[in-house]
């Protein structure tokens, strides 16, 4: 009995221990609430590995600070520090890398008070710029927090006089020049000079032609063209700027070009081709996407916010679409509200939730990490290197389109058309197959140039002398036959040849 | 079968001739004038599928052989259809034979030339399809001759009338088509509604 009850005891041990052991290393892996996907260059939506996963949440509960209420801008200094901009509260608040708090800018009294600010810059020194949006003003403060100066609404005639001033966000190039989004403005970017003065408009969009209002123009009478609404440009939302010193920008209400990269003189280099940017069923048909925010790394890979599907879409430097995150919803992953974006060195995204008062981080998936490595080396135009990390893609996702144009652009470097040209069909590409047709037909004519000419000569040689000598043969047949046809209606003797 | 081919022949060579030639009681069949029909669908299906891969405007799955057959029969017919009408109106003296096999005949340039012109899509780039589009091109501009063509000799009018007709006959196809898809709609609607009423009226029994 006691040894019946000690073997009991040493196998329920035994089990229990492999029971625990086996649950030790259980990680829970919840699922995403977003599905992955690219598109193909049929502009479909195809299955893919999600590019970014959500991580973790600041929302300011844990910090002697409090909660966050309505924030409406992030920013990542160089130094890894966090800048969130605290619009309910009129503050901004500063973190460091882990999240903990170094200090709040906004003074309790004074100049140094905001009033709901919506955006903020910090320049390499640590010197902090302000949207002080309902102050109408620009605050700036020192790396410490300490008001240094501010500058009003700026005064030019080019301005007008019925120009409202709401700074929303900003951005300080080199020359400690200041570009502001104004809310409701559309001339574009707002240039002020380290002295507050106006330095005039930097990249305003344009209003293109349109066959309605050519005829609206010719048909209508003065009275009605009064009454019509008057055509503005876009208004931009937001403006960054990337390491070489571009400026990209935001644009809303517009279904194509959404996200530019001006060059100094304001002048579209991303879409060369115009370009459809986000989704066009994601909120709905014919949505038009409302970029509200945007965010270039070091290697110019975008990612955007779109306000209208609340998703993250990544695009690299040539416009090429890579990943899509995000989404509409409660769950840890969706935004309510979200409103900001910005992105750290190691490639984390922050998305600002104005409507759940929180700021989301999301990590890169190691297979993004694949595909940035692969595209850093594509973009760049070093197809070879690239040609490896662009078939681990493939290995990991056979849908990724641009892994076979990038392929394919390696091969046909490599002088290795024909498969350049399998590559180019998979990729959907046609442009790109055509020009390595081109080279393979030049290479096979060079190749069998002697059996070329013989087929042509034989071609010729059959059409010309064989061709018409068969065609003699059926017709004299032929009349024979007609002959003896007629021999017989007349009712002559049948198959008669001599007739 | 020899003589289609050799009206075939006639129509390409002698476009004139062959217009007046059919008007003649028993020169051509109707069977003569659908085999035209299925040779030019023949013709299209295998030019889209020797298509090469630069110049293939569409998916495969996007191609239908039902959809192709449709889009070749219902406008020859519904023009048939209409410009029979228009013409028998005003003073036109084909008969619907002639206008059904004289159209029938005009697509024969197309069903002959569409795929040796395909064809060269497999030795062309991109850059240099102007070849193909300018041949493309010109066989449809042939056809569309020869319509105009019978128009005029099959019903005996001179040159304005014949613009006149064809574009009245162009209104015509339209009235139709619109036609047809209101009667689809209202059909539609009057099966749904008795299917329906089936429905409920087993549904209470």
């Amino acid at each position: 009995m006691k040894q019946v009850s000690k073997f009991r005891f040493v196998v329920s041990t035994a089990i229990a221990l492999l029971m625990l052991v086996t649950a030790l290393p259980v990680q829970t892996y919840a699922a995403s609430p977003y599905e992955g996907y690219t598109r193909n260059k049929l502009g479909d939506d195809v299955h893919s590995i999600n590019g970014y996963i959500y991580e973790s949440s600041i929302d300011g509960y844990d910090l002697s600070s409090g909660p966050f209420s309505a924030p409406e801008d992030v920013f990542l200094a160089d130094d890894g520090t966090i800048y969130i901009v605290d619009t309910g509260n009129s503050r901004i608040v500063h973190l460091n890398k882990k999240h903990e708090l170094l200090g709040i800018i906004g003074d309790e009294e004074g100049d140094g008070k905001l009033y709901e600010p919506k955006g903020v810059f910090v320049k390499q020194d640590g010197t902090i710029y302000v949207a002080d949006t309902k102050n109408q003003r620009i605050a700036i403060f020192d790396q410490k927090g300490k008001f240094q100066n501010q500058f009003g609404k700026p005064e030019n005639p080019l301005l007008g006089a019925t120009f409202s001033y709401s700074p929303s966000k900003l951005l300080v190039d080199k020359r400690n020049y200041m570009f502001v989004v104004s809310d409701g403005n559309t001339q574009g970017l707002i240039q002020i000079d380290p002295n507050g003065q106006f330095k005039g408009f930097y990249g305003a969009n344009h209003v293109g032609f349109s066959w309605s209002r050519l005829i609206n123009k010719l048909v209508a009478t003065d009275e009605q063209k009064a009454k019509l609404s008057v055509v503005k440009p876009l208004e931009f939302s937001n403006a960054v700027q990337d390491e070489e010193g571009f400026i990209y920008t935001s644009t809303l209400g517009t279904e194509m070009n959404q996200l530019k990269r001006l060059s100094p003189v304001g002048v579209d280099t991303l879409n060369i081709v115009p370009r459809r940017y986000g989704g066009r069923f994601d909120n709905g048909p014919f949505s038009v996407p409302s970029f509200l925010d945007l965010a270039v790394d070091k290697d110019g890979v975008i990612t955007a916010l779109d306000l209208q599907s609340s998703k993250v879409y990544q695009y690299d430097k040539l416009g090429n679409f890579l990943f899509v995150f995000g989404g509409l919803g409660d769950q840890n992953g969706l935004f309510i509200t979200p409103s900001s974006l910005a992105q750290s060195p190691d490639g984390t995204v922050f998305v600002v939730d104005k409507g759940r008062n929180r700021v989301d981080l999301f990590r890169t998936t190691p297979f993004a990490e694949l595909v940035h490595d692969a595209s850093r080396l594509f973009v760049d135009g070093r197809y070879k290197e690239a040609e490896g990390l662009w078939n681990e893609v493939l290995h990991l996702n056979g849908n990724f389109d641009l892994a076979y144009l990038a392929i394919g652009k390696s091969l046909f470097k490599a002088e290795n058309y024909k498969d350049a040209m399998t590559y180019f069909e998979l990729a959907r590409s046609r442009y790109d197959y055509s020009i390595a047709f081109k080279e393979y037909r030049k290479e096979y004519i060079r190749e069998n140039f002697a059996w070329i000419c013989l087929i042509i000569v034989v071609i010729i040689i059959a059409l010309r002398y064989i061709l018409p000598f068969l065609w003699r043969r059926v017709r004299i047949m032929l009349s024979a036959r007609r002959l003896a046809g007629a021999a017989h209606i007349k009712g002559g003797v049948p198959h008669d040849r001599n007739l | 079968m020899i003589a289609t081919f050799r009206l075939m022949r006639q129509v390409i060579v002698h476009p004139i001739d062959f217009f007046h030639d059919i008007q003649e009681p028993g020169r051509v069949k109707w069977l003569q004038a659908l085999f035209i029909v299925g040779l030019a669908y023949i013709a299209k299906m295998v030019a889209i599928l020797i298509t090469g891969y630069a110049f293939q405007t569409r998916e495969p799955y996007e191609i239908s052989f039902l959809n192709e057959f449709i889009w070749i029969v219902v406008p020859l017919f519904t023009w048939t259809v209409s410009n029979w009408a228009v013409s028998a109106i005003l003073d036109g003296e084909g008969k619907f034979k002639e206008v059904f096999v004289g159209s029938a005949f005009a697509l024969v340039p197309y069903a002959i030339f569409i795929v040796p012109i395909t064809l060269l899509t497999n030795i062309l780039a991109l850059d240099e399809s102007s070849m193909y589009t300018f041949l493309i091109h010109f066989t449809l501009f042939w056809v569309g001759w020869l319509l105009l063509l019978k128009v005029r000799i099959v019903h005996d009018f001179e040159l304005v009338k014949m613009v006149w007709i064809t574009l009245l006959s162009i209104v015509g196809i339209l009235i139709i088509w619109f036609v047809g898809i209101l009667l689809f709609g209202l059909i539609n609607q009057l099966i749904n509604f008795v299917v329906d009423m089936f429905k409920e009226v087993n549904f209470r029994r």
